[in-house]
């Protein structure tokens, strides 16, 4: 998955209950709630939070097989303390994998979110009539799977079939190999910018047209530019919005998955632990070891964790805070 | 709009049900009067006509197919159900390199007692492979893949270049082609394909496993692999061969526009050729291995599989009767061979079923006796638990060698093949020697 | 930077029509359609063309593609289509309204455990589909539900975010005044949930509905992991096993191609039909057109 909504802070202000508003107030049967959330609770506890738990317990146990390991008797699962994660942590594969992310998310997340401002800006500036049409256009790609937008591109890629390539040739440049190593990990993060700027415009564009048109126009009367607006109104009114959509991109890069992987066949240069998760993956089912991918997987839940909660705090954001 | 909404859910609600119910006979167990439900996952196209054929001739045992995505994605599935403890299907398409591994995590039975019967109708190399040297039996083979060497024949004729006995030989086609034409190449080292770079080692003499006593020995890194290697290695860096991976769209469209001439593959190629190089039709030759010692005749293969019972199979006996049907009875390998386009492993297949060449060889008479015979001079090769581990290290070594295109590299990358491999069976607790 | 170029030029009036802000915009959206293009002419190539005509030159091989796709495995393809829309929009439909309902109490009602409950749906957004795959597998198969359209459809019901989100709808574009004037009236929860309460988060509802869709519908792992029978695959895990046949077989690229167009169209019209959804103003809960 490569975007997330962000909800716009309006949301938030406004979300806040008024007194007469204020739920309850101990005056009903106490089990309504509950009722409502029932469904809600087991679905989540059953396939939420049941694997967590149970990625947990597997992150420390460990199979030990004996001899040649192919008699029914040679294979015992027993505990394994915290080997499984030194194992991990220590794996030489495992801190490149992070640093390709945090360079990889260096590209993607300001790359995309410029463009998606960019583009909303634009849009909501009023000033073409190719608004409404570049709105749809770039939106379009959110509704292409990650697996096939890889596909997708995949093929333009692949110098052979690229018509970028063909343009390049016959102007009498010549085209970069996209797969080399100077150029993967670009041509990994155009597809995530690709499918992800559209849904972050929208965002912001919403966020945009909350903004009375008066503070602009009054801006505008004392001579305030287009880009003066936009830097000095604009963009501070939505910066909630923008720390919202960047805490949900920071995840989302964190997840990267599937576009690598799709493009691996494709490539000498995309590793088997490429990313973090496709450590878990390579550990899970290339190499059978589901406590490895476990111990893998709660790490990176954690950093996950650490990482977007942590920013939220160092911003003083209170998009996730709750109205009581 | 609403209206809309409510009649897709209602459809996709009857479809629900349809399916859940669909998906009750499929979960294999007896139903009334006796008979017996198996489910078989296999990846070769068309295996549901070619079990047609056993389904009319034996109604007390009912045998579906899922079809699988290929040989990893199946196995993948098939360790995730045995390690679940339910899921698994009765019968199992397995790779021969996959069979350790699936012994290991004790998913395929010992079919010793049904089917020990079986081997003079194997050639030794497959039986081998089934028996892992043992007296068990973990399946019966279905197809093997002997390797061949396939080249554009009207390029070799342009360029007055006979088919390489040799390597030698081979390189100096290679140069040849690639001189004449910078963007032609005899072929390309793929990073991307362990099983055909371990069909070239097991050709040059290596087994990266083996059995001694109770511990396991592992020789990735043996001279007879170092060869290999390194002769890869030279010509990818002298630049006469390619260093992309195959099975790209890139690798399809070299084929056939004529900027890849050759191909060392095996007997199934051409089926893959017909299917991603339709346009160069007439114009391919297929010829035995090259050499390292001409004298000496040896040869690898690429592919083939067995057919295996589960452990999680409730039916063992009427499985095994299937899968002897299957890969024995002559019926049954004329349509393995016509219908689901493999190359059966049963020794008489070749007389019975494959008596004229594929549609995309029509006009070469021999191509299934330059099979036979490559599949006579097959080495011996052993495979061990932990296949995947090794064959991902070969991509991701030989990965960055390729891109590196340095010699040194190539022969670099199977010493890390070695060390991971060793590494990852003792941390599993497999005893290793040495 | 490129913003100062397209929009520096002081004006007086609005609506100034500004050459370089059309130009920025065309250009994204040229570099958001270029992919669609491409797919949109591949899909009319033959297998031959594909890989030896320029690649924007289009053919006539449209049909022929739809039709030798609907020939594999007896029009196995369509299956894979019907079957994504049932966990989409089966899956989607049941999120929404699961999610409506722990909204609705986390937003209307005080009770002991609330910022428990809501902390832990807020922690499950960041957990990652790959990481739950394997686990999930694992406990379904003591349930003996893999391989069934449950093994996908159960798991896809639940969204944290879908449930954070209709908490926001629901505290704000249902005030509290009408649920305690339908209480006056002596309705029960029940029914000022699902007559009151409802209906105003409609517009909410379609954003999650749709949020979750796409969800459902990006993740591969999930289906990929359940499902051994390839009758149940949903169309990604399907045209992904069309591409990937194992070494021995031919890649078939046309018909990967194709189906990959035909896949997308139906999202992208549902996309656009329902597009007002997406701009759903959060602030007043209602749409803005």
């Amino acid at each position: 998955m490569t975007t997330l909504p962000a909800v716009t802070p309006a949301a938030e202000r406004s979300a806040v209950t008024t007194a007469a508003d204020r739920p309850g107030r101990g005056r009903r049967r106490s089990g309504t709630p509950y009722a409502f959330l029932a469904p809600a609770l087991m679905l989540f506890t059953a396939f939420l939070g049941a694997p967590v738990v149970y990625a947990g317990y597997l992150s420390v146990r460990r199979v030990k097989i004996s001899g040649l390991g192919l008699g029914r008797s040679s294979r015992v699962e027993q505990w394994a303390g915290l080997s499984n994660y030194t194992r991990v942590l220590t794996d030489s594969e495992f801190l490149p994998s992070v640093g390709r992310i945090a360079l990889y998310g260096l590209i993607v997340v300001p790359l995309m979110l410029g463009g998606a401002l960019l583009m909303a800006l634009l849009i909501d500036g009023g000033r073409s009539r190719a608004g409404g049409f570049a709105r749809t256009a770039i939106f379009l790609p959110y509704a292409v799977p990650a697996v096939i937008a890889s596909l997708l591109w995949g093929f333009l890629y692949l110098p052979r079939i690229s018509p970028i390539a063909d343009v390049l040739n016959s102007a009498g440049l010549s085209a970069p190999n996209v797969f080399s190593s100077s150029w993967v990990l670009y041509a990994v993060a155009n597809i995530a910018i690709w499918g992800g700027m559209g849904f972050n415009m929208i965002v912001l564009y919403t966020a945009l047209r909350t903004i009375p048109g008066e503070l602009s126009e009054a801006a505008r009367i004392d001579g305030a530019s287009d880009v003066q607006i936009a830097l000095r109104i604009k963009i501070p009114v939505i910066l909630p919005s923008l720390i919202m959509t960047f805490v949900f991109s920071l995840i989302a890069t964190l997840q990267v998955f599937a576009e690598p992987m799709t493009l691996r066949p494709l490539a000498n240069t995309i590793s088997a632990t490429w990313t973090p998760l496709m450590m878990v993956y390579r550990d899970a089912f290339i190499r059978n070891d589901i406590h490895a991918a476990a111990a893998t997987s709660v790490v990176i839940a954690v950093a996950t964790f650490a990482l977007s909660f942590g920013f939220l705090k160092l911003v003083g954001s209170r998009a996730f805070r709750q109205e009581d | 709009m609403r209206k809309a909404i409510g009649g897709a859910l209602a459809a996709a609600l009857l479809l629900l049900a349809a399916g859940c119910s669909g998906s009750d006979d499929d979960s294999g167990g007896t139903t009334g009067g006796g008979k017996v439900e198996l489910t078989y996952w296999s990846w070769a196209p068309n295996m549901d006509k070619v079990v047609e054929g056993w389904n009319a001739g034996h109604p007390d045992i009912h045998v579906t197919v899922n079809k699988q995505d290929g040989g990893d994605p199946a196995v993948t599935k098939l360790l995730t159900a045995i390690k679940a403890g339910s899921g698994a299907p009765d019968v199992m398409q397995a790779e021969y390199q996959k069979i350790p591994t699936l012994v290991s995590a004790d998913a395929i039975a010992d079919v010793a007692g049904e089917a020990g019967t079986l081997k003079a109708k194997f050639p030794d190399s497959a039986w081998n492979a089934v028996t892992l040297g043992s007296e068990s039996v973990y399946g019966i083979p279905q197809d093997s893949g002997p390797m061949m060497f396939y080249y554009r024949a009207d390029v070799f004729g342009k360029l007055q270049i006979s088919p390489p006995a040799t390597w030698d030989q081979y390189a100096d086609a290679a140069r040849k082609i690639h001189s004449a034409n910078r963007k032609q190449y005899l072929g390309t080292f793929s990073a991307n394909d362990p099983g055909w770079f371990a069909g070239l080692a097991q050709q040059a003499g290596a087994s990266w496993w083996g059995v001694q006593g109770d511990s396991w020995t592992v020789n990735i890194n043996d001279a007879a692999t170092q060869k290999v290697a390194g002769y890869w290695g030279g010509l990818v860096q002298e630049g006469v061969i390619a260093n992309t991976p195959m099975y790209t769209p890139d690798w399809n469209a070299a084929l056939n526009d004529g900027t890849q001439v050759g191909w060392l593959s095996a007997v199934w190629a051409p089926g893959v050729l017909e299917g991603n190089a339709a346009s160069t039709k007439g114009r391919w030759k297929v010829a035995a291995l090259p050499q390292w010692d001409p004298a000496k005749p040896a040869g690898g293969n690429w592919g083939g599989s067995a057919t295996s019972v589960t452990t999680q199979s409730k039916h063992k006996k009427q499985a095994v009767e299937f899968i002897t049907w299957l890969n024995t009875d002559p019926a049954a390998l004329k349509a393995l061979a016509g219908t689901a386009n493999i190359y059966p492993a049963a020794t008489d297949a070749t007389s019975t079923a494959l008596t004229s060449p594929p549609a995309f060889f029509a006009d070469q008479k021999d191509f299934y006796a330059i099979a036979a015979e490559a599949g006579k001079v097959s080495n011996p090769f052993t495979y061990g638990p932990n296949v995947n581990v090794a064959y991902s290290a070969y991509n991701d070594a030989f990965g960055k060698a390729a891109e590196a295109k340095q010699s040194a590299a190539f022969t670099g990358a199977l010493a890390t093949m070695q060390s991971t491999t060793v590494s990852d069976m003792k941390t599993a607790g497999f005893k290793v020697a040495g | 930077m490129a913003v100062a170029t397209a929009v520096a030029v002081p004006v007086e009036r609005r609506n100034r029509r500004s050459p370089a802000a059309t130009a920025l915009l065309l250009l994204g959206a040229a570099y958001c359609l270029l992919p669609v293009l491409w797919v949109v002419i591949a899909s009319t190539k033959s297998a031959g063309e594909l890989f030896s005509t320029f690649t924007l030159s289009p053919s006539t091989h449209f049909f022929d593609n739809v039709a030798s796709l609907s020939d594999y495995r007896g029009g196995l393809y369509w299956r894979w289509m019907a079957n994504t829309a049932l966990y989409a929009g089966v899956g989607a439909l049941a999120s929404a309204f699961v999610s409506a309902m722990a909204g609705f109490a986390l937003a209307k009602y005080a009770f002991p455990g609330k910022s428990v409950v809501f902390n832990l749906i807020l922690a499950g957004v960041l957990v990652p589909g790959v990481i739950l795959a394997v686990p999930q597998y694992l406990l379904l198969a003591k349930a003996g539900m893999t391989n069934t359209y449950w093994a996908v459809l159960l798991p896809s019901m639940i969204s944290p975010y879908g449930i954070y989100l209709c908490r926001i709808f629901a505290a704000a574009a249902v005030p509290g005044e009408v649920l305690e004037a339908a209480r006056m009236d002596g309705a029960g929860d029940w029914h000022a949930f699902a007559r009151v309460a409802l209906p105003m988060m409609r517009p909410g509802l379609v954003t999650v509905f749709l949020f979750q869709f796409v969800a459902i519908w990006n993740n591969f792992m999930l289906p990929y992991i359940m499902l051994g029978d390839d009758r149940l695959f949903p169309v990604t895990v399907g045209l992904s096993g069309l591409l990937n046949q194992g070494a021995t077989q031919p890649a078939m690229y046309t018909s990967v191609v194709t189906g990959a167009l035909l896949s997308v169209l139906p999202l992208v019209a549902l996309f656009l039909s329902l597009q007002r959804y997406w701009q759903v103003d959060l602030a007043a809960g209602a749409v803005k057109a």
